[in-house]
């Protein structure tokens, strides 16, 4: 048994080694590592994947993105999607449908240290959205709160065009390059909405682009995107 | 892969979760008509009538069944421009006439459109109402107070 307890002890005895160090200065070969790993410059040009899946599951929506970035700086690039959604939001008293499209303007900054000449991205981004849609009221319900007298649906379909609105996004994603020049991108959003034009005596409650307005003006996206680079130059 | 499979479930629960962000509490909606009953010979003082029978004009169902109050709560018919309600006290029946436009106001998501009553008429054959005032109303607002006062 002591046998076993003073075998143990030894597992807690450590012993600092160190027999390669040696001076920065007496140093032979002092050159410096001359070698740099160089990577892609360019237009880099995709498609939003997960709207098409999700529509496939929900028959209320539609839509279609594309995605492009170029790379600026090491660790910046401009970036851009635009798009088209339509979406029937059915709530409890009212059901509308919201189509239009939608344009969003920014920048990304990749904070993701690459090893080699790896190049993938964990990054944090800006975005400028800007939509011009419609929104049709495709029937209501009035709230009258009681059973006693019927409340009538009314099923005339009412139309405001001519719809904006202006909002600015938060982006945190990654992106992994699975090919040569070939990306995967996964990223989320929020949003804050700046400003919207509402339809008369009704309220704009999905802008395409922006997703489901919520009370406060904010509002979530997502985005799973497969996206080709085209090389300009390597450096 | 895991991680990216973990991440998509993480954004569709967070798609998902914020499905509903706020509920209708603005209760009610469309304001109801608020009657308070006053003794005809003192005007200030509330007098319960007793045995009161409340009904709409063709329904079969009453609102108020033999009951001794002195305020009752009505709502008006929100797809017709008038609504005919009998009060019944005491076994003899006095028809009371309320007309208006009705509109549809949009209030939020959860809570849709509410109807307002806009020009308001109010008529009585008077069989035991001796009085009643006011006669019109621009609109029903709110509920704080009794919109009309009937004198029996």
């Amino acid at each position: 048994m002591y046998k076993y307890i003073i075998s143990i002890c030894f597992l807690f005895v450590f012993v600092n080694g160190f027999s390669q160090e040696q001076k920065i200065d007496t140093l032979i070969n002092s050159k410096t590592d001359s070698i740099i790993y160089k990577t892609n410059y360019g237009l880099r040009l995709g498609i939003d994947i997960s709207k098409p899946i999700l529509a496939q599951f929900n028959g209320t929506y539609s839509g279609f993105e594309i995605v492009g970035d170029y790379r600026i700086k090491k660790n910046l690039y401009i970036a851009a999607e635009a798009g088209y959604e339509e979406e029937t939001t059915a709530e409890d008293y009212t059901n509308s449908t919201s189509k239009g499209n939608y344009i969003r303007l920014g920048f990304n900054y990749n904070a993701y240290q690459n090893w080699l000449d790896m190049n993938n991205e964990i990054f944090i981004g800006y975005r400028y959205g800007f939509s011009l849609f419609e929104q049709t009221l495709n029937s209501y319900t009035s709230n009258v709160n009681t059973s006693y007298f019927p409340a009538i649906t009314n099923t005339t379909p009412l139309t405001t065009m001519d719809l904006a609105a202006h909002w600015s996004e938060l982006v945190f994603g990654f992106r992994a390059e699975t090919f040569k020049n070939f990306f995967i991108t996964l990223s989320g959003s929020y949003k804050v909405m700046m400003q919207v034009k509402q339809p008369e005596n009704f309220k704009t409650l999905y802008s395409p682009g922006f997703n489901r307005i919520f009370e406060t003006g904010t509002g979530f996206g997502f985005n799973y995107t497969l996206t080709y680079l085209i090389p300009f130059k390597k450096k | 892969m895991r991680k990216i499979i973990l991440l998509l479930s993480f954004f569709l629960l967070i798609n998902t979760s914020c499905e509903k962000d706020d509920f209708c509490i603005k209760n009610p909606i469309t304001q109801s008509l608020i009657i308070n009953f006053y003794d005809d010979s003192s005007k200030e003082t509330l007098k319960n009538v007793k045995n009161l029978y409340v009904w709409a004009e063709g329904k079969t169902d009453s609102l108020y069944i033999n009951q001794t109050i002195n305020t009752i709560t009505l709502p008006l018919n929100s797809i017709a421009t008038e609504t005919i309600y009998n009060f019944s006290k005491e076994n003899v029946v006095n028809q009371f006439k309320i007309t208006y436009t009705p509109e549809d106001e949009y209030v939020s998501r959860s809570c849709g459109f509410k109807v307002i009553f806009n020009d308001v008429t109010f008529s009585s054959d008077n069989t035991w109402i001796i009085d009643f005032t006011p006669e019109t109303l621009t609109t029903i607002e709110n509920q704080d107070e009794a919109h009309v006062q009937i004198y029996h």
